[in-house]
């Protein structure tokens, strides 16, 4: 991994369970945002501050002006209308919201968008275009992966993370390396088998 | 003993096809289909709920001087200004609010995390700090929490519902004092909750008079009427969006605070506001299951043969709305009893209104039922399955009231086979494999088939084409795909070239998504849609769909439209017009003359490790019967995930909360456990083929709260049996195995 993925929020609910260092990672961002910020307030007053932030998005370049707060994924969803990825808690523990940058799964509502500058960021509207679909996509479809839907942007998202990481070797192995993503309706045995299923078009 | 995993099953005898889900690609794309990514004139403002922070008192002062000083700051709204909202009724009177309450009704806090003001800005983060800036001082009160806390006040069920009776069936103290072997044991169940991955939230616009929600529902037309009634409009002005909802398991029907809240910030504001409850916030804001108390007292004579049946249920409810869910008269229904005998309580605090939850009544009473069959068959030294066997009824013993059709024991012969029960040496601790204790559990699951009233407006094209519209909606179980399927085997129309729309106010009513009542009601109005389109063409009701289709191809017009409806036999005509006015009528389960239930047997393996007492589910079964199967793909989706919230039942699932405070303390969904995909191992379904011409129209039986009934008991004896230990305390927990 680069230096530069040294600014990413890449960890999933499992890592947080696994110690909490790995929460420490999000707070430095706050620096760097106040340091960019051309507001004047003070630490007491209102503390509104915007920021100018040019974001690749699915191969898109998006020149904003953003609060410095917000996050990757309300800037998504309330900025650029790519509603796509899905808020199910806000606070990293339900994986809803994956999207890739650079290449890595990564939790968009962890993540705040200033961040993401100077990144490739890929949401499921990015995976494909309709009449060519991401080998996941068609495998969730295939394999019933999904009854309400609202996990699966982010359950194909981690799919795909999940066989380029070569985290795809076994059943158990897809099992512990897709369960950062929950799924209340609990497909959970089919999205094992779209992952297989992906995993051999994909060449993982 | 691993099997070959298949996700989407072949069809059987007296199924229909398991035909990709109608909107599968805008599920795979991230096309915008729920509520809260419907676009909005204009840029929307955005609204934070502020909820209480105590469960009991009042609020004696409200500062907003700080709040309103953050930029973008809007709009604050508390009981101060909140004006006069319509009042709703709650569901035990007819209506659908959650709570007698009402919205920012006063300064009166009735529990923890009642929303007590609004603030609304032009961005999510000036809302959400702003709801930091808010001073609220309260008079608080000492509240009470659950069971055993002081100020608990017990009712009995009559006392509440004059209408409710207890059973008195036969003599069932006399009976289980002439039993060979009696099981005396309480059962306990948890606060759990929902949890949809979707949170809850609820867009709103005005266009002039015209009020329009985008807001996850299970029930449009009651939130139409719901909404109209708050905000004092004529329901014709309302209109409800919701095309598909994003996972609601019960928690979706009640019309909660944030509609008006949302609809009356968009009025004051004059644009769209959006209101988004945070996961935390949507632990007191849309209901739970509540906890209970069950104590059951089962006998049996020596040759297995059930006596007498006492089961008595106390259900933990808000003091302000005592909402419950009874349910004792079906746990009646199942076996062949001598004698019944059931009492219901409510016992009331400080709490937020429970609500529905996946099979709300079923997944408590059921698994009290169940373990103590198990334990009872252990008594008496009879196989489980065969002690179920023994005792299976073809009629309600109650009333004496047939069954329309009951396969649980094709279902446990199915389910035996594929786990390969007959292995089972029924001694505790038998089983081992290195440091893992291994036990084999099984139980019975069931549900009532329930059925409400429908529409469907349905439009067929010269060109072969159809329109399908009903307010109905999908909540994940495949509604929009099997209501094609209906018509297209009906009319001989491929389904591809059925278009569906659901989930709007504007189009003809469908019911309540609740009570598993969807596919037999909106099927029963499709089917007669398309009857009435086969009358149009001049045909006669046996023509083939051979001759539809060519009568359609060579019809005159370029298209016909009908209104079709279906109202279940029995049920009056009102309860169409009820539907229409936006109230719930459902039927179905333990009626007079008749019993309708689907049924279903589960089998699991658990290992607990000797050392940690770490509890693992390796695999679990599960065979289910539930008449005619519109589309196995479907149908195997809903039993996969009933099984495994069955495990959560069993094994993960319970809100903690603090005595004192009356507040939960574990409201996110990384400590309130779920399954997560690495805790599910080996998951078997087989679907049992059944017939059942008297039920509804295309003989089928709701299933998506099937096959998480039971489960718990399944699992609590696999652990006693391989364990020696009972536990009658839910979740099962390995602190409580040590
Ligand atoms: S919304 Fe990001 S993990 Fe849940
Ligand atoms: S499909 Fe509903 S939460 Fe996963």
């Amino acid at each position: 991994m680069s230096d530069d993925h040294d600014r990413f929020d890449n960890f999933s609910r499992r890592t947080l369970m696994k110690g909490g260092a790995a929460g420490a990672a999000m707070l430095p961002m706050g620096a760097r945002a106040q340091s960019m910020s051309a507001g004047g307030a003070s630490a007491t007053g209102p503390s509104v501050q915007r920021i100018e932030v040019s974001l690749d998005i699915n191969g898109q370049r998006r020149d904003l002006t953003i609060d410095t707060r917000s996050t990757l994924l309300d800037v998504l969803r309330h900025e650029l209308e790519l509603t796509g990825s899905k808020k199910g808690c806000d606070h990293g523990q339900c994986g809803a919201c994956t999207v890739h940058v650079d290449g890595q799964r990564t939790l968009s509502c962890l993540t705040l968008a200033a961040q993401a500058e100077g990144t490739k960021v890929v949401t499921i509207e990015g995976l494909s275009d309709e009449d060519n679909l991401h080998p996941m996509q068609r495998a969730f479809v295939e394999n019933d992966a999904f009854q309400c839907g609202y996990c699966t942007p982010g359950q194909i998202m981690s799919g795909v993370a999940c066989i380029t990481e070569g985290h795809a070797g076994s059943d158990a192995e897809i099992r512990e390396y897709m369960s950062g993503n929950l799924c209340r309706c609990a497909a959970y045995p089919n999205i094992v088998a779209a992952v297989k299923q992906a995993r051999t078009e994909m060449g993982g | 003993m691993a099997q070959d995993y298949t996700p989407v099953p072949a069809s059987k005898d007296n199924m229909g096809k398991p035909v990709a889900r109608y909107e599968a690609l805008q599920k795979v794309t991230g096309a915008k289909i729920y509520a809260e990514d419907l676009p909005v004139p204009g840029r929307p403002a955005y609204a934070w709920m502020v909820t209480s922070g105590i469960a009991k008192g009042r609020i004696t002062a409200i500062d907003d001087t700080e709040a309103r000083a953050i930029p973008g700051v809007q709009l604050i709204v508390t009981h101060e200004n909140v004006g006069q909202l319509g009042k709703l009724e709650t569901f035990a009177n007819g209506g659908l609010a959650i709570t007698e309450v009402g919205p920012l009704a006063g300064p009166e806090v009735h529990h923890d995390g009642q929303p007590v003001a609004l603030i609304v800005a032009d961005t999510f983060e000036a809302a959400r700090e702003a709801s930091y800036k808010l001073a609220i001082s309260y008079a608080e009160e000492s509240p009470t929490a659950t069971f055993g806390d002081a100020g608990a006040t017990e009712k009995a069920l009559g006392d509440i519902n004059p209408e409710y009776e207890p059973i008195r069936f036969n003599d069932a103290e006399a009976a289980l004092a002439n039993s060979a072997h009696t099981i005396d044991a309480e059962y306990r169940t948890p606060i759990q909750h929902h949890n949809p991955i979707e949170l809850f939230s609820t867009t709103a616009y005005w266009e002039g008079g015209r009020l329009v929600l985008h807001e996850p529902s299970q029930y449009v037309w009651g939130l139409k009427h719901s909404a109209a009634d708050l905000m004092q409009v004529d329901a014709d002005n309302v209109r409800v969006k919701s095309p598909f909802v994003g996972g609601a398991f019960g928690s979706k029907g009640a019309v909660t605070h944030r509609t008006a809240l949302a609809a009356l910030a968009a009025k004051r504001l004059g644009r769209p506001v959006k209101l988004v409850a945070m996961r935390d916030q949507g632990f007191t804001h849309s209901g739970h299951r509540q906890e209970t108390r069950q104590s059951v007292r089962l006998g049996c004579d020596a040759n297995g043969r059930l006596t007498g049946y006492d089961h008595r249920s106390w259900e933990f409810t808000a003091r302000t709305t005592p909402y419950y869910n009874g349910g004792l008269d079906k746990c009646a229904a199942m076996y062949a009893f001598d004698a019944v005998r059931t009492d219901e309580y409510v016992v009331q605090g400080d709490r937020n209104v429970p609500t529905f939850m996946r099979s709300p009544a079923e997944v408590p009473t059921i698994y009290a039922l169940e373990a103590a069959m198990n334990e009872l068959a252990a008594e008496a030294g009879i196989d489980p399955v065969e002690f179920r066997k023994i005792n299976d009824t073809r009629v309600n013993p109650v009333n004496g009231a047939p069954y329309t059709s009951r396969s649980l024991n094709q279902c446990l012969d199915a389910v035996a086979d594929s786990f390969g029960w007959t292995g089972r040496d029924p001694r505790p601790g038998s089983m081992r494999e290195g440091d893992w204790l291994i036990g084999w559990g099984c139980s019975m699951a069931m549900y009532p088939t329930q059925m409400g009233p429908s529409t469907a407006r349905l439009i067929v094209r010269r060109n072969g084409s159809a329109l399908i519209e009903v307010a109905a909606h999908d909540v994940g179980t495949g509604c929009y795909t099997i209501a094609a399927q209906a018509a297209g085997e009906r009319l001989g129309i491929d389904p591809q070239r059925i278009e569906v729309r659901m989930g709007d106010s504007r189009l003809p009513p469908g019911p309540i998504s609740g009570g598993s009542i969807s596919t037999a009601s909106v099927t029963s109005a499709v089917a007669n849609a398309c009857d009435r389109i086969v009358e149009e063409l001049g045909l006669s009701s046996d023509a083939s769909t051979d001759e539809r289709a060519a009568a359609m191809a060579g019809m005159s017009e370029p298209e016909i439209e009908v209104l079709g409806r279906w109202t279940p036999p029995g049920m009056g005509e009102d309860a169409l017009q009820a539907m229409y006015d936006g109230g719930v009528r459902i039927t179905g389960g333990n009626m007079d003359e008749r019993t309708m239930f689907a049924f279903g047997a589960e089998m699991v393996e658990v290992r607990v490790n000797e050392r940690t007492r770490e509890i693992r589910v390796p695999r679990i079964h599960g065979a289910f019967a539930a008449g005619h199967i519109m589309n196995p793909r479907t149908a195997h989706s809903q039993y996969l995930g009933g099984l495994i919230w069955g495990i959560g039942s069993a094994l993960h699932e319970a809100t903690e909360i603090d005595h004192k405070r009356a507040r939960y303390t574990n409201d996110n969904i990384a400590e309130y456990l779920i399954p997560v995909n690495a805790d599910i191992g080996e998951v078997n379904i087989v679907m049992v083929p059944e017939r059942d011409d008297e039920i509804n129209v295309l003989g089928v039986k709701g299933i998506g709260e099937l096959a998480n009934v039971g489960t718990p008991a399944a699992i609590t004896d696999a652990i006693w049996h391989a364990t020696g230990t009972r536990i009658r305390d839910l979740p099962v927990r390995l602190e409580k195995l040590l």
